[in-house]
């Protein structure tokens, strides 16, 4: 900036120069001036130095307290609460083992009463197996969708025109279903998405911004494992309205897509479900549980 | 010497009284201690300076503790209340150290 020598500064430099060069209020000055050469106390000087400082003090002591008393309350809540979870995960572990022992005891005692061979037999392995009750494993194909990598900045409409989503999951539940759709149409016979089987009663849902597979939330990147004939799951989905979608949005939004067939491909069981209205009409209830 | 007193006398009254804070004057509670401690930092080297004045220091001192709260108030009410208490807290804090300056000139002659 060239200047001429020596300007009257404008007031808003002043300002900032007062700020850093003027740290005394210039009410001590101007009262010195008013009173002049007058040395004599007025009456209610001490008074007034005395209740300045007892406000002073006392405001700083209050924050001195408030600010104290404060943190050992905070830390007291945080305290209970992390234990109150701690107390809930502890219990949820224990359920989780107590259902796995009791698993184990009820293919114990499934073993013993059941036929191991026979007609029976092959016709119950067949019905679990249907039914998403053992580990199965075979050849098949496995899909992934994954979230793009870089999220994109404006909101995009779900696939199918749906609820617009969020950048942050581009993929739903109908993304998952969809895929999962084709595979049973491509002639998949069992099905799991991120670990999870699919068995006749499950869901693919959405809560919020979680994928829940039969209520059990699932993440991204999703895989999802068909076992069936590898070579024509795959050449089907291939060819499927489905695939090419995701294909596309592959290259338009940048979401991940891939699928490979696989020579052998193991998926855990499912939970149980308990059947407990559904019966069979033409034949009598077999035995009662 | 009276200015002592009653600054001791303020902090065993409030040890005493323990006040609760209100919730609504929470955020104020910082801004107000700032003012305070300016107030003093200012009184005290008026004092040095010898032009302390017992009605500046109170009236000041109160002045200064309303409106940096009145200016905090604001701008919750506007939303930009953190950044005004932030420039409530950078201005008095130079006037702190200013004044600190003046009082250890005055008091150590260095």
């Amino acid at each position: 900036m060239t200047a001429p020598p020596d300007p009257p500064r404008p007031d808003s430099v002043r300002l900032l120069v007062d700020l850093v060069n003027e740290h005394l209020d210039p009410g001590y000055a101007e009262a010195a001036a008013r009173r002049g050469s007058r040395t004599d106390p007025r009456w209610y000087d001490r008074l007034a130095v005395a209740v300045g400082c007892a406000l002073v003090g006392l405001l700083l002591v209050v924050a001195y307290i408030h600010t104290h008393r404060g943190a050992p309350q905070a830390e007291k809540v945080h305290d209970s609460l992390v234990e109150r979870v701690r107390g809930a995960q502890h219990a949820g572990d224990d359920l989780a083992a107590r259902v796995s022992a009791l698993q184990r005891e009820l293919s114990h005692a499934q073993a013993r009463v059941l036929p191991q061979s026979g007609d029976l037999a092959k016709e119950l392995d067949l019905a679990q197996l249907e039914a998403g009750l053992t580990a199965v494993s075979g050849p098949g194909v496995s899909v992934t969708l994954e979230e793009p990598s870089n999220a994109t900045a404006s909101p995009s409409a779900g696939p199918g025109g749906g609820t617009p989503v969020g950048p942050a999951n581009i993929l739903t539940d109908r993304d998952v279903r969809s895929v999962v759709n084709e595979l049973w149409q491509d002639g998949a016979e069992a099905i799991a998405v991120n670990g999870v089987r699919l068995t006749p009663t499950s869901a693919v849902r959405f809560a919020g911004e979680a994928v829940l597979v039969d209520f059990q939330p699932v993440t991204p990147p999703y895989h999802i494992d068909a076992i069936g004939n590898a070579d024509l799951l795959a050449t089907n989905f291939a060819q499927s309205p489905v695939a090419s979608r995701y294909q596309t949005l592959a290259g338009v939004v940048g979401i991940g897509f891939s699928f490979t067939d696989s020579s052998r491909l193991t998926l855990p069981a499912s939970t149980p479900v308990q059947v407990r209205y559904a019966t069979v009409p033409s034949r009598p209830k077999r035995h009662h549980r | 010497m009276i200015a002592g007193i009653a600054l001791l006398a303020g902090i065993v009254l409030g040890l005493i009284l323990r006040p609760t804070v209100p919730t609504w004057l929470e955020p104020y509670l910082p801004i107000a201690v700032v003012a305070a401690l300016d107030a003093v930092f200012g009184g005290l080297r008026a004092r040095l300076d010898g032009i302390f004045d017992a009605k500046v220091f109170v009236v000041s001192f109160i002045s200064n503790v309303t409106v940096a709260a009145l200016i905090v108030f604001l701008g919750d009410k506007l939303g930009v209340g953190s950044e005004l208490s932030t420039a409530v807290v950078v201005v008095l804090g130079i006037r702190i150290f200013g004044n600190a300056a003046a009082i250890r000139r005055h008091l150590f002659r260095a």
